[in-house]
């Protein structure tokens, strides 16, 4: 694999001391050192506390900064983002966690009202920059109620920024980003990667700038596009591609609001060819804007038509949770669909 | 030490203007005609922008005639420009009493450029920076958590500050009100909460909003004091505002505060003949009869100074003339133009706004998208 990016790190351009660290420790380390780098930084959410978060992403977080800075909150996603809006406004740096994507229904109001709106509504009086971190995605055999991909919500939603990492590098580093930046920041953290996804992630500081995408893999057959928990996949496809003397070009968005068109454009533009891979339901899939995008701006470059690979129109299944998922073989076989146009 | 959970509402001055307890001594002549007179510009306010909205100069206005001692007593109970609010969308009196502009008010209703929301939300939503009056949203009791957020980083951050959270008596109904004030509660959060009881949401009753016997004694069940005020003496509210404030700035946790208003002329426009529709002539009639104006004009004859037609006619024309003057000079600010559309949508311009912007300005100006 072939890690392509762009902004190197922040500091420094001594050898950079790196060690291997799994997506959720990485997610642990940046929450620790933005809240050892900045008071106004404060953790909050549903067992985040003492148990460390249902995941642990939290975990120890309480011990070393206390009560005041990582605590419990009642069980109610209404007053964990809202809390996390009046914090913001305040001038506090907040991070709550929603313990799923799939339970941030009560908190639906206060990030479409209140996180998404302050700072347009009061002409730039007020304004929240704050962080929702919350696991999405299926494949831990979860059901419908953790394992939905909800991250179309919140795109279509002017105001807020939405990101969803799929390394551990990248978790550091966009969280990071999000965490100092000026917006307030869905942050999905897809959860089958969790401890599947593993890398080499920096001692040293560093952000990763929201809306930049990455290549994962260089080529020039056709351009393969997908961001969170489907990369693996993604890229297990581009390799088994690469068996049969098709390089495909692997592009990790990274963050879907914005998101980098540039990058993308620049690849089909070369490839001619763009297959779109997503686990959330097909109708009104982030990607069905990707690949609106790409037509409008490459028509007559197309080779093929821009073809999506996504999870179904269905309440996400337990049982068929793996059929559900856009697995290898289904997403290679919409690239040779696209290869033999 | 006032007490929590009265039956009956806290009151200091009778419907006739008499004193029914002893008058506290920091109510002076002077103090009760400062009052009066903010009561009498508030509701002059109400009166020229209803005019206003039948001129169909603003598309958008909601009265709160009838609610002035409970809005004036608020403002005049906290540390303005220290403390934080997040008002409903009633809230004008409260807003104009703590010193918002009364430029930036009409501004806001007209939507010109003078508008420091830049005319994008709908008319009578105001926010104001430098008073700490958050930006008002319609959707019902949406500022409730925030306000909870609001109060906890105030105690984390040591600033002895509190945060006033208003609503309406139909937002306690809605989860966000209860999700606000439970987070409040379990965390001490100085956060005064107050129900501007005007017992109706738009056509709604409050006996069809809530089995409760009202909305104070809601507080009990999250572990807070809860105090039913008569919201039309603006003696009893500012009695008991300022010693709650007090309470929730010694950091005692939040606390409710309801007070039992009326709301005498129509939700909005869009429900211009609520006496003829919803509510009958004698309920109105029996309220209006409870004008909080004329019940501090009643105390200040029972004191021995009573406020002459002539100095009340003045009052009226005085505002009357700043109302026009700002519109004048609203009016004269011009309408924002398009570009107003994609600034503060995020701190920056992603590059997706700034070609849609792009399209907007070749469209406007008549060139190539």
């Amino acid at each position: 694999m072939t890690v392509t990016e762009s902004r190197p790190a922040d500091q420094g351009s001594a050898a950079p001391a790196t060690r291997t660290l799994t997506l959720i420790q990485a997610v642990t380390e940046a929450l620790r050192e933005e809240l050892a780098r900045d008071e106004r930084v404060v953790v909050f959410g549903q067992d985040v506390g003492a148990r460390g978060g249902v995941f642990l992403a939290t975990a120890g977080l309480q011990a070393e900064f206390g009560e005041r800075r990582v605590f419990d909150t009642p069980l109610s996603e209404a007053s964990i983002v809202g809390v996390a809006v009046g914090m913001a406004v305040r001038g506090m740096r907040p991070v709550a966690e929603i313990q799923f994507a799939d339970y941030m229904g009560p908190g639906f109001d206060q990030i479409v009202s209140q996180a998404a709106k302050i700072r347009y509504r009061s002409g730039g009086q007020f304004t929240a920059p704050l962080v929702i971190r919350t696991p999405s995605g299926g494949g831990v055999k979860g059901g419908h109620h953790h394992s939905q991909s909800p991250e179309a919500y919140y795109a279509h939603t002017p105001g807020l920024k939405v990101v969803m990492p799929s390394t551990p590098y990248d978790a550091k580093g966009l969280l990071k980003a999000a965490i100092r930046g000026s917006d307030p920041v869905i942050y999905f953290e897809p959860k089958r990667l969790y401890r599947a996804s593993k890398g080499e992630v920096p001692t040293y500081d560093y952000t990763i700038e929201l809306g930049r995408g990455a290549v994962r893999r260089e080529g020039g057959d056709l351009t393969l596009i997908g961001y969170g928990g489907v990369m693996p996949d993604v890229e297990k496809a581009a390799q088994a591609l690469s068996g049969e003397g098709v390089e495909a070009e692997v592009i990790d968005l990274r963050s879907l609001v914005p998101w980098d068109r540039d990058l993308v454009l620049g690849s089909v533009e070369k490839t001619g060819r763009a297959v779109l891979v997503s686990e959330a339901p097909r109708t009104a899939n982030f990607m069905g804007e990707v690949a609106y995008v790409i037509q409008e701006a490459l028509f007559d470059r197309l080779l093929a038509p821009v073809s999506q690979v996504a999870g179904f129109d269905t309440p996400y299944p337990y049982v068929q949770d793996k059929v559900y998922l856009p697995g290898a073989n289904r997403i290679a076989a919409a690239c040779v669909k696209a290869l033999t146009y | 030490m006032i007490q929590p959970f009265t039956s009956d509402p806290l009151r200091w001055v009778a419907e006739d203007g008499q004193p029914i307890r002893e008058l506290p001594a920091r109510f002076t002549p002077d103090v009760l005609r400062g009052l009066h007179r903010d009561m009498v510009r508030a509701r002059e306010f109400d009166r020229k922008l209803v005019t206003l909205l039948r001129q169909g100069r603003t598309t958008f206005y909601a009265q709160s005639r009838g609610m002035e001692a409970t809005q004036v007593g608020l403002a005049r109970s906290i540390q303005v420009g220290h403390d934080w609010v997040w008002p409903y969308y009633r809230d004008h009196a409260l807003g104009l009493t703590m010193g918002v502009p009364l430029l930036d008010l009409v501004s806001q209703c007209l939507g010109t450029n003078s508008d420091p929301s830049r005319g994008r939300q709908m008319p009578h939503h105001f926010g104001a920076e430098r008073q700490n009056f958050v930006s008002i949203s319609s959707s019902i009791a949406s500022q409730v958590p925030p306000a909870a957020g609001n109060a906890l980083a105030q105690k984390y951050l040591g600033v002895g500050e509190i945060t006033v959270c208003t609503f309406g008596d139909g937002a306690t109904s809605e989860g966000d009100w209860h999700a606000g004030v439970n987070m409040a509660a379990v965390n001490g959060a100085p956060c005064l909460f107050v129900c501007e009881n005007n017992q109706w949401a738009i056509s709604t009753p409050l006996r069809a909003q809530t089995a409760s016997e009202t909305v104070h004694v809601k507080a009990r069940a999250y572990g807070m004091p809860g105090y039913l005020v008569d919201g039309n003496d603006i003696v009893a509210v500012m009695e008991v505002m300022s010693s709650v404030a007090e309470e929730v700035r010694q950091g005692n946790g939040p606390a409710l505060v309801e007070c039992l208003t009326y709301r005498v002329g129509s939700h909005s426009n869009a429900d211009a003949d609520a006496e003829k529709n919803y509510r009958t002539r004698e309920e109105v009639a029996l309220w209006t009869g409870r004008d909080p104006i004329a019940r501090v004009e009643g105390l200040l004859e029972h004191l021995g100074h009573p406020v002459s037609a002539e100095e009340r006619a003045d009052l009226i024309a005085a505002t009357h003339r700043e109302v026009d003057e700002a519109v004048r000079q609203a009016e004269a600010s011009g309408q924002p133009d398009w570009r107003i559309m994609f600034e503060d949508v995020y701190a920056d311009l992603p590059v997706h706004l700034r070609e849609q912007a792009a399209f907007l300005r070749a469209e406007q100006t008549g060139g190539q998208a």
